[in-house]
């Protein structure tokens, strides 16, 4: 089989892992454009590692198929299993796996060693990996005596070196302080963009997923839950677990009242009167419906704003201060609905206020 | 895979299944196979009752003995601040290596009750009886309790060394007194794993044999081990009587290790939680001095005054209690070393503990990784096997394989190759055990990674796997080779005449020659073992040094 331009560099497809009874991954199906970054998303359990470690080659999956560039590295029709030596990737593991007995320079050197580069092209390209990631004067260091962030970099250096296709992150920055972190997601993401890599990342960090991915797979017990981009993952969860799990958000369910008289219009009225207007995003509108509202997207006001819709009167439960951010935990009919904002609030605990939201931002799901 | 699993089930099974046979062979007594079976053999091993008593006598009295010294030390080094902790720690593992046979040649000297030395001072005081008597049940037991002694210490301590300290804590802040806390939450806490040390350490005094050998066979004081080795090398030899005690033995111990696998692997609660702890240290005051004295005792009566006993024995023309100029002599040594016997067998050992350390090595490291880092079907149950030989005494494995290996086709009977095979095969936990400690601390990932740039697998054995597990490998090198030099069960029933090794030939010594030459060989032994352990480290460190 040969390289055609037009494959998606990597290809999975109707991928299954089950060891024994469990079932790790349920036949799910994704592919990334070449140069695109594609993220992972699910919280501990979903699958994302095993996934990615059967992209690898590190794990012998179930069933499916796996394409790599076109071309096919797993198909448990055909029987094929290409070794993961042979898989020509690369991969940032989340324990770094700096290999401790090597100098700097040997750990980034050793893919290159394996396909024989030598002499001064070893040298030179073992010095621009080490450049790119600004560790070029550590090169003659013990690999045991770096530091986390440090040894991240060269684990990256290291992947990067022997120019592979695709790489592979195994979520990297997990054990990094929350200020590296940050600063890595950055750094990363420019390198990514530099170098034109495909990659494959797995994370359960949503901010992590959000400011690096082209695209985002969220997946939760094996399978795929929603697949898009950052910003369409994030504005337009399509289900409860993604609403939830990617940012936070107030769920409301409620009985539908009206639907399609502006075709993206949908109004629900919940168990205790209250009347709440969103947008359907073009979804199946049935007898009961879930809104999903952003607490972000909430407002509070001390007199009633001037808007017809979605205003409720409130009283205040709690306030959390949490630094770049109050919450605030309002009574809204018989629940509560957790509000966040960004300015400091006058509002104290048992204080009435008004509620609104737009219901552009009132996102329905499917169920 | 399926060939690695019958080559290691051959090796353990084959000598097993003889064994067994043999057992229950009731037929003609010189045709092989066996004409009838039958549970005959078992009926008349019940005859011999004072036997299986003296066993468990002796193994009881040996583990409550050691436990007790396991168990006082482990909880002065771990739990109070007794005075140099880190020397009197490393000093604890010394009576290990000083093992029972050298102990049981020392003490004999020291309470044989006509002429050991202690008994001579006792009676130049004008008593006419003997203080001790080291021939005794109870003498054995004590011989056995001080070099196990050590093991129990190492198991406990490790228990103790492993338990939150704030669970004791929390039980403080709630209210409990000093004694109620110990009473209520350190010693529940820590049962399971003195349980756990119990079974194991009284299972290996039921297989032990050095100590009872040298210390009860002149005073015709049989356990279960001397039983078996005396009907096998006595003429006639009573081959399936032995093999009947050897399974009944075997039965029994395979019974406890299996129970102390259900006990440990059920984690002892929560004390074992894989996390390091520093666990609390009482300030027990003046009283330090105190626990320290009993430390230091243990050690003195394990390691200085046996191998001082031997020494001081060694340079006597007749071994004395009381020192003078014309008893002076150093011609045990000069005899020890000119015996071409002597010297050949010191050779033949050393060769054949570095033969069986290299290919040991290779092959147990082979064996730790197919099973904890393959994912081939099949290895839960290589791992049983490899762990098997851990089951039976050494002692009984190779009766069975010399009672498989002189029908096997391949005429190695009698060869260093059947004492290699032997080695390599009761050995094999061992090596296992050391192996596998390092490569559960390795990161997977490590060698994944170099998997995933590209490497062959045996690129990153050279590369990755090998480097890092150096450590371990150079350890599971040295114990088996020492191991090797000094084994005497497997080796005293398996070396022919022209394959004669070191241990056997210096309890041969004792029971045939003078105790003054046999004390000198045995130090010779332990100072070429001490010298090589130096070498090896000299090495091992310039290795390290220049490699990384």
């Amino acid at each position: 089989m040969q390289n055609q331009p037009s494959a998606p560099a990597i290809e999975v497809e109707d991928l299954s892992i089950r060891y024994g009874q469990v079932t790790a991954v349920g036949g799910i199906s994704f592919s990334a454009a070449s140069g695109q970054q594609l993220t992972l998303l699910g919280p501990s359990g979903c699958g994302k590692t095993s996934t990615l470690r059967a992209v690898a080659g590190l794990e012998r999956p179930t069933s499916g198929a796996i394409r790599i560039g076109g071309k096919t590295v797993y198909d448990s029709g055909k029987n094929v299993n290409v070794p993961a030596e042979q898989r020509g990737m690369s991969m940032v593991f989340q324990s770094y796996a700096i290999w401790p007995h090597m100098t700097v320079f040997e750990n980034v050197a050793y893919g290159l060693r394996v396909r024989k580069v030598g002499g001064s092209e070893l040298k030179e390209k073992v010095q621009h990996a080490l450049e790119l990631v600004k560790m070029d004067s550590y090169a003659d260091r013990n690999a045991s005596q770096l530091s986390g962030g440090q040894q991240q970099r060269v684990a990256l250096a290291r992947a990067c070196a022997f120019s592979p296709t695709v790489l592979l992150f195994d979520e990297p920055l997990s054990n990094l302080d929350a200020k590296l972190r940050s600063e890595m997601r950055i750094e990363l993401r420019e390198l990514q963009r530099r170098l034109a890599v495909t990659s494959l990342y797995v994370t359960h960090d949503l901010e992590e997923a959000l400011a690096m991915s082209d695209q985002i797979v969220v997946m939760r017990d094996g399978a795929i839950e929603q697949s898009g981009t950052p910003s369409e993952i994030y504005s337009y969860p399509r289900t409860a677990f993604v609403a939830d799990f990617v940012g936070s958000a107030n769920l409301v369910t409620g009985t539908v009242i009206a639907a399609g008289t502006d075709e993206n219009r949908v109004a629900i009225r919940t168990e205790d009167g209250a009347v709440l207007v969103g947008v359907t995003r073009g979804r199946h509108v049935g007898h009961t419906a879930t809104l999903s509202l952003r607490t972000v997207h909430l407002h509070l006001f001390e007199k009633s704003p001037p808007s017809d819709s979605n205003v409720w009167p409130v009283v205040i439960r709690h306030v959390v201060f949490l630094g770049d951010i109050s919450q605030l935990h309002v009574q809204w009919g018989d629940r509560e609905l957790i509000v966040r904002q960004t300015s400091a609030t006058s509002l104290t605990p048992g204080q009435g206020a008004f509620l609104w939201i737009d219901a552009q931002q009132c996102i329905l799901l499917e169920t | 895979m399926v060939a690695v699993i019958a080559v290691v089930a051959g090796v353990v099974l084959y000598p097993v299944f003889f064994l067994i046979q043999a057992a229950l062979d009731v037929g003609l007594p010189d045709s092989r196979p066996p004409t009838a079976y039958g549970l005959d053999n078992f009926v008349k091993a019940l005859d011999y009752q004072t036997i299986f008593l003296n066993t468990l006598a002796v193994a009881f009295a040996a583990t409550l003995m050691a436990l007790l010294f396991g168990f006082a030390t482990a909880w002065i080094l771990t739990r109070t601040n007794v005075p140099f902790k880190r020397t009197l720690d490393q000093l604890m593992t010394v009576p290990y290596y000083v093992t029972p046979l050298l102990g049981a040649l020392a003490w004999s000297l020291l309470g044989a009750p006509e002429s050991g030395f202690i008994n001579q001072l006792w009676r130049s005081f004008g008593n006419s009886d003997a203080l001790i008597d080291i021939t005794s049940p109870w003498g054995i037991a004590w011989v056995m309790a001080l070099f196990e002694g050590s093991v129990a210490y190492v198991m406990i301590g490790a228990v103790m060394q492993s338990m939150d300290p704030a669970l004791e804590e929390a039980s403080q802040v709630l209210g409990g007194g000093r004694l109620r806390t110990i009473w209520r939450v350190t010693l529940p806490l820590v049962a399971p794993g003195v349980f756990g040390a119990l079974i194991f350490v009284f299972a290996e005094m039921l297989g032990s044999f050095s100590a009872a050998l040298v210390l009860g066979t002149p005073s015709r004081f049989y356990v279960i081990t001397t039983a078996i080795y005396q009907l096998v090398s006595q003429y006639p030899p009573r081959i399936p009587l032995a093999a009947a005690m050897g399974v009944s033995l075997f039965v029994v111990m395979f019974g406890m290790l299996y129970l102390y696998r259900r006990i440990t692997s059920r984690g002892s609660y929560v004390t074992i939680s894989g996390k390091a702890f520093r666990p609390r240290v009482m300030d027990v005051g003046w009283l330090r001095w105190m626990l320290f004295g009993i430390c230091v005792i243990y050690v003195l009566l394990s390691v200085v005054l046996p191998v001082g006993t031997l020494v001081y024995a060694s340079v006597q023309k007749l071994a004395v209690a009381f020192p003078s100029a014309e008893n002076f002599t150093l011609d045990n040594f000069r005899q020890a070393l000119s015996i071409n016997a002597v010297r050949t067998a010191m050779a033949n050992s050393l060769v054949l503990a570095a033969v069986t350390a290299t290919l040991g090595v290779v092959v147990t490291g082979l064996l730790t990784w197919i099973i904890l880092r393959s994912r081939l079907p099949g290895r839960g149950a290589l791992e049983y096997l490899v762990m098997f030989p851990q089951a039976v005494p050494r002692l009984v494995f190779a009766f069975g394989m010399m009672w498989a290996w002189l029908v096997f086709p391949l005429p190695i009977y009698g060869t260093f190759w059947v004492l290699l095979i032997a080695y390599l095969t009761v050995f094999m936990p061992l090596g296992v055990r050391t192996i596998s400690g390092v490569v559960m601390q390795l990161d997977k990932s490590l060698d994944e990674c170099g998997q995933v740039c590209g490497a062959t697998w045996l690129y990153r054995l050279r590369t990755i796997t090998v480097p890092l597990l150096r450590p371990g490998l150079l350890a599971a090198w040295l114990l088996i080779f020492v191991a090797s030099v000094r084994e005497l069960g497997a080796s005293i029933l398996l070396m022919g005449p022209d394959s004669k090794v070191m241990t056997p030939a210096i309890v041969e010594a004792w029971f045939s020659s003078s105790s003054e030459l046999t004390a000198a060989m045995a130090l010779i032994q332990t100072a070429v073992i001490a010298v090589v352990m130096l070498l090896f480290q000299r090495l091992t460190n310039r290795i390290a040094d220049h490699g990384a």
